[in-house]
Formats: structure tokens, C-alpha cells, sequence
């Protein structure tokens, strides 16, 4: 992927940009919001991260404003060390897709720069999804794995249409959080780890070859490969 | 010197209360001394004006009907009556020869000068006061016509002096009573001086004294009381915070720092190092939860989450909480039950009121043994609340320690060896009170039984 970091820490920038160019990414860093707004118009790119507080007067939503009326729709991960709900919702209502707040793991920003990417490419409009032998038919809400019928709840087929739809990538267990539960909090106890092991005691356990991955301190992924 | 101290006097509240209940009140009596005055003192020269006036005329009547001896005999008349023995009447020729009345001379006094006078003449034998009008009549003679005012005069003279008197009484009452309020309103504002003061250089135990009264000053003084509670309560709690916070972090940040700086001494081989580093972020990991635990709890108190306020339904959100939450317990084999009927409308944020319920249900599954129970239940305790609890069958918490486990930080004894970093209770105690509600914990005999009672939505 093509990235664009408009970052002023400059560790934070070293860090994120070794980081994805060692992941194979092509990253291009600018560190003030002038550059960063310059290099956002002229080139096109998969996805962007903008930090929030820029120097040089035109700060991350600024630069989120003005490439949203231009009409261009790249996907937008906002950095920022402002955590309150409200910084989060200002920052998604002046269009960014994503918000990630600082200090941060690498892994959490890399899965949520592969799930906007692939957002982006994506067909939303698929009516079924499939990762190997496993099956989902989204209008009738159906799952099947070589054939055989698997009973869900809810909430286990919410859980499981993400996965899929992100299949390959990695997936955090905040991720999961925000968009399976819609809760932006911090459970505490690891919740998640106990909804995915049902999962896979529904999906893995009775076929042989497991399909959804643990990828230790960082998330899950489900994928036909190991 | 002086200057200053009086007009440092008049910046007074109390001061300038006191003149001005002083001013108003002898104005007041002023004027009710005026209106007196002018009702009796004033009134009885009118009268004897009058009276004069009268005998004048019916005098120039008998003048001008029967002549100069017509005039005579009717001052004589007068004189010879006497049923007034105060009228005082003399006539004369233009040489002012008395002609009749009863007044040996003309009164050196009065001249030449016809009208109104008022002077002292020997009546009765004494020397009294008089009122006599002077009247010039035709061909040259002179007519004058009095009372002795003398008693009038007394009388006059006794309202004068009594309502002379009354005033200066007025006025020492008025400045003394203005003294008293100013001393009253002083000593109550000196109280509460010297107890903010008190509180200011960080005593901040003391209270205002109030009395059973409950005039403003109690209310006023009832009131700060409250907010001082309030304020000692934040302050004990920012205190306490304090040093949980600087344990808490400390604890990490140590095992941090000893875990580098082992690695530094030590070199050892790559494997090992990489083993070591991947631990240390694990501690960064258990700071940075503990910083994000306290902002939230920060932004929670600041109120600011009051804007995105609407109404939910607690049942509603309720079902999410378990069934997020159901697994875990099922996972650990612990019985878990919502227990929730409809219509428990609340005004509130959506996102904490789940957090709330979701860090009790935690901390019950936590400390439930397997084969226990958990249940999260919803009720109404009367028309204006909604109670959500969560009951256990774990240990429960001691008497002595419940008050303390809603504290910051504060860990009870059981939680000894389990994760996290005592923030749970805190934060649904914020959220609680954020909602304008309560967190309550009590005995579910055996177990805990927590209650977020919240208002009820209309």
C-alpha cells in the first residue's frame, strides 16, 4: 500500500514508518500540516494518518476538511492523544474513517490501516462471503463449513461476518469491539478471547483445519493459510 | 490617617447599613414630627387668628352701621362679658388716646405699623404673651384687637420641646439600632471570614456555625457548609488518588525500569532479550491502562459526558451487557441470569451506563467461584427510580471495606493476586453519580449485591 503519515513527534514518525515500510508498505511522511496537506492533494494514496495536532496552522482536521471537499474519499486514520468521546466524534464527523489514540501498538495501527484499505476497495455489496471451505450467505443469514449447516447467535454471525470480510487481516481485539459491539471501552476482563473461543468451538473444532488464528498480544485472523 | 480609616468605615456593608437605616429612620420621624406640628402647634394660632379676625369684623360692622359710638359700646360689651378674659381690645383717637377696651395704653410694641403682631403686653396684671391685629380705621382712630396667648404659647412650647426630643431620641435609636445591625451582620460575615480564612490556609474540616434559626444567614451558612463537604470530599479523594495513583504506577514503572536496566547489565543473548523487551511492554501496556482508567474517571466527573445525555432504555442496554458477558461466565461455569422486565427509560449516555454495568458484572464473574451465580437484574424502587443490581455468590465484601472499595484505587483483600487496577467500582460510582443516581453495595447473603439506583425517566 501507498501510506501518507503527516506526523510532527518525530519518534512516533520513525517508529510508524519503519514499522510499515518493514510490513512492505510505500510510506511518504510529512511533518507539518502544510506538507502533509501539499503531498495529500498532489499524490494519491491507499490510505492516510494524520495526526490530529499539527504545527504550522493547519492542524489534521483541517487537512481532512479540505481533501473531503475536494471530493477525495481516501480512507483517513486519525492519530491523537485527545481521548475524550467527544474528540472521537469530532474527529470522525469532520470525516476522518478512523481514530487511533496515542500511545499506541503497532500491531493495533497496522489492522486498522488494512481493514480502511480494504474498506475502501471493498465490495459492500456482496451477498456472500467465503474463506476456504466456510461459507456465509448474508441475505439469509445462513453459515456453512464443507457443507454442513452451523447454527449462530446473533451476535456469533456479527462477530463472524467481520472476520470474513477481513480475511487475512489482522483483526484486534478492539477492533472487534468497536465494530461487532459498537462499545468504545475498555472491558476489562478479556471478553473477546472468550466470544472467539466459542466461535471456533462452532466453526474449527469439528473440521479439522482450524481457519481463525490467534496471533499472540495482538489479535486474530482468520484465514485458509496458517 | 483618618481619611482612610473612614472611608475603609464606609466600604462596610454593615457601616453604610447602619447610616442608611439611621437616615431613613429619622427622616421618617421628621416627618412625622412636621405632620404633628402642623396638626396642633400650627393649629392654634389659626384658631386664635380666626377668632381675632372675627371680633374684628363684627367691630368695623357696628362702626360702620352705628358710628364711633356704636364701636364703643360694642368693645365694652366685649369687655364688660368677659367671658373670654384672654380678648384684649383698645380703641383710640388719632392721637391714641384710649377711647375703650381694655388695655390701659397704647403698647409701645406695636407703633405705627397696622397687621399682625406678636408681642409681650401686661394683661391680667403679667406680662403675656399676645397676638393682636393692628387695624387703622377710618378718620384717624386705631382699633386693636387680641388674645392673651399665653397658655397657647406653653402649650406650643411643650409640643416643640417633646417633638424636639422625640427626634433626638429618634436619632440615638436610629444609630444605635444601625450599630446593632451592624454588629448582628458583622459578627455572622466575621464568622464565616475567619472560617474561610481557616479553611484557606488548609483546615479544611471546619465549618461555619449555624444556629436552628434557619434565616438567610443559617441558609447562607447551611449552604457553603455543603459545598465545603463536597469540596473536602474531592479534595480526600484527589489526596487519596494521589497516592493510590502514585502507587499503582509505581509498581509497573518499577518492574519496567529494573527489567531494562537487567538487560543492559546483563546483555543477554538475543532470544532472552527479546523475551525481556516484549515483557517490558506488557508493563507500559499496565501504565497506559491505568492513565486511560483515570482520564476516563476525569472526563466522567467533569460533566462534559452531560451532552450527550439521552433517553435509553436500561433493559435494552442491559441484554447487550450480558450478552457480552455471558460467556465468561459460562467459560469460568458460573450461572449467569438477566433478570429484566420493560419500561426502564432512563436520561443518560448509552456507552457508560453499559461500561457501568459491564465492570459489575465483571467483578462479580471475577470473584464468583465456579458453581456460583450471577445475577443481573433491573427493578423499579418507586416511581422516580430505577435500580440495576448485580448479586452474587462470591465472598462478598467486609462492612468495613465497602465504603472503601468505591474509592480510587482502593483494593480490597480479596482482590489480592486478580487483575486489574481498582478503577472498576470508581468508575460505576462516577457514572452513577453522573446519572444524578448512586451505587450502594450490600450483603446478597452470601455474595455481593451491588445497586446503581438511577432517576427514572418521566
Amino acid at each position: 500500500m501507498k501510506i501518507l503519515l503527516v506526523e510532527d513527534t518525530e519518534r512516533v514518525a520513525t517508529f510508524v514508518c519503519n514499522g510499515l515500510r518493514e510490513g512492505g508498505h510505500a510510506v511518504d511522511h510529512a511533518d507539518n500540516g502544510r506538507d502533509g496537506l501539499f503531498l495529500a492533494t498532489t499524490q494519491t494514496y491507499d490510505v492516510m494518518i494524520l495526526d490530529r495536532m499539527l504545527p504550522g496552522g493547519i492542524d489534521g482536521l483541517a487537512i481532512i476538511a479540505a481533501l473531503r471537499k475536494t471530493g477525495n474519499t481516501t480512507p483517513i486514520l486519525i492519530l491523537s492523544a485527545l481521548a475524550e468521546v467527544d474528540d472521537r466524534i469530532n474527529g470522525l464527523r469532520a470525516g476522518g474513517d478512523d481514530y487511533l489514540v496515542k500511545p499506541f501498538a503497532f500491531g493495533e495501527l497496522s489492522a486498522r490501516l488494512e481493514a480502511l484499505a480494504r474498506r475502501a476497495r471493498g465490495n459492500e455489496a456482496e451477498t456472500t462471503l467465503a474463506v476456504a471451505d466456510l461459507r456465509m450467505d448474508l441475505l439469509s443469514r445462513k453459515v456453512n463449513r464443507d457443507g454442513q449447516p452451523i447454527s449462530l447467535q446473533p451476535r456469533e454471525f456479527a462477530l463472524l461476518e467481520y472476520l470474513m470480510r477481513h480475511a487475512g487481516q489482522v483483526v484486534t481485539r478492539t477492533m472487534l469491539l468497536e465494530n461487532v459491539w459498537e462499545y468504545h471501552f475498555d472491558p476489562q476482563t478479556n471478553v473477546i478471547d472468550v466470544h472467539i473461543s466459542k466461535l471456533r468451538q462452532k466453526i474449527d473444532a469439528p473440521f479439522g483445519k482450524p481457519l481463525l488464528h490467534t496471533l499472540r498480544g495482538v489479535g486474530y485472523r482468520l484465514d485458509a493459510n496458517d | 490617617m483618618t481619611r482612610g480609616i473612614g472611608l475603609r468605615l464606609f466600604r462596610s456593608t454593615a457601616v453604610r447599613l447602619a447610616i442608611g437605616y439611621a437616615t431613613v429612620f429619622v427622616l421618617s420621624s421628621l416627618l412625622l414630627v412636621g405632620f404633628l406640628w402642623w396638626r396642633t402647634a400650627a393649629y392654634l394660632d389659626r384658631e386664635v387668628n380666626a377668632v381675632i379676625l372675627a371680633d374684628t369684623r363684627a367691630i368695623g360692622d357696628r362702626l360702620r352701621d352705628f358710628g364711633l359710638l356704636g364701636a364703643i359700646e360694642a368693645i365694652n360689651e366685649r369687655v364688660g362679658r368677659a367671658e373670654d378674659a384672654r380678648a384684649i381690645y383698645l380703641l383710640t383717637d388719632p392721637a391714641l388716646t384710649p377711647l375703650a377696651g381694655n388695655l390701659g395704653a397704647w403698647p409701645l410694641d406695636i407703633g405705627g405699623e397696622t397687621g399682625w403682631h406678636q408681642t409681650r403686653l401686661t394683661t391680667r396684671n403679667q406680662l403675656h404673651a399676645t397676638r393682636i391685629l393692628y387695624v387703622a380705621l377710618p378718620s384717624g382712630f386705631n382699633l386693636l384687637v387680641g388674645r392673651d396667648v399665653e397658655d397657647r404659647e406653653a402649650i406650643r412650647q411643650a409640643i416643640v420641646d417633646a417633638l424636639g426630643w422625640a427626634a433626638a431620641v429618634a436619632a440615638v435609636l436610629a444609630i444605635g439600632g444601625g450599630l446593632l445591625v451592624r454588629r448582628a451582620v458583622l459578627g455572622r460575615v466575621d464568622a464565616i471570614h475567619l472560617t474561610t480564612e481557616a479553611i484557606i490556609h488548609g483546615d479544611l474540616s471546619k465549618r461555619l456555625p449555624t444556629r436552628d434559626s434557619s434565616d438567610e444567614f443559617d441558609r447562607l451558612a447551611q449552604t457553603i457548609n455543603r459545598m465545603l463537604q463536597q469540596i473536602e470530599i474531592l479534595v480526600e479523594g484527589v489526596r487519596s488518588s494521589s497516592n493510590a495513583v502514585a502507587h499503582d504506577l509505581r509498581t509497573p514503572l518499577a518492574e519496567l525500569r529494573g527489567r531494562l536496566e537487567s538487560l543492559l547489565r546483563a546483555r543477554p543473548a538475543p532470544e532472552a532479550t527479546f523475551g525481556e523487551i516484549g515483557e517490558a511492554v506488557a508493563d507500559l501496556d499496565r501504565v497506559i491502562g491505568v492513565f486511560n482508567a483515570l482520564l476516563r474517571l476525569a472526563e466522567i466527573d467533569s460533566g462534559s459526558r452531560l451532552s450527550g445525555f439521552r433517553e435509553v432504555r436500561l433493559e435494552e442496554i442491559a441484554a447487550e451487557v450480558a450478552e457480552l458477558y455471558a460467556p465468561l461466565a459460562e467459560d469460568k461455569g458460573v450461572a449467569f441470569r438477566l433478570d429484566a422486565g420493560t419500561g426502564f427509560a432512563v436520561e443518560g449516555d448509552p456507552f457508560l451506563l453499559a461500561q457501568a454495568l459491564g465492570n459489575l458484572v465483571d467483578n462479580a464473574v471475577k470473584y464468583c467461584p465456579a458453581g456460583g451465580r450471577v445475577i443481573l437484574g433491573l427493578a423499579r424502587a418507586d416511581d422516580r427510580r430505577v435500580v440495576a443490581s448485580v448479586a452474587d455468590t462470591g465472598p462478598g465484601i467486609p462492612d468495613a471495606e465497602k465504603t472503601r472499595v468505591v474509592e480510587r484505587f482502593y483494593r480490597g483483600k480479596a482482590s489480592q493476586g486478580l487483575p486489574g487496577v481498582g478503577l472498576g467500582l470508581s468508575l460505576v460510582a462516577a457514572v452513577a453519580h453522573l446519572h444524578g443516581g448512586m451505587l450502594t453495595l450490600a450483603d446478597a447473603d452470601p455474595g455481593l449485591l451491588a445497586q446503581m439506583t438511577l432517576p427514572a425517566r418521566p
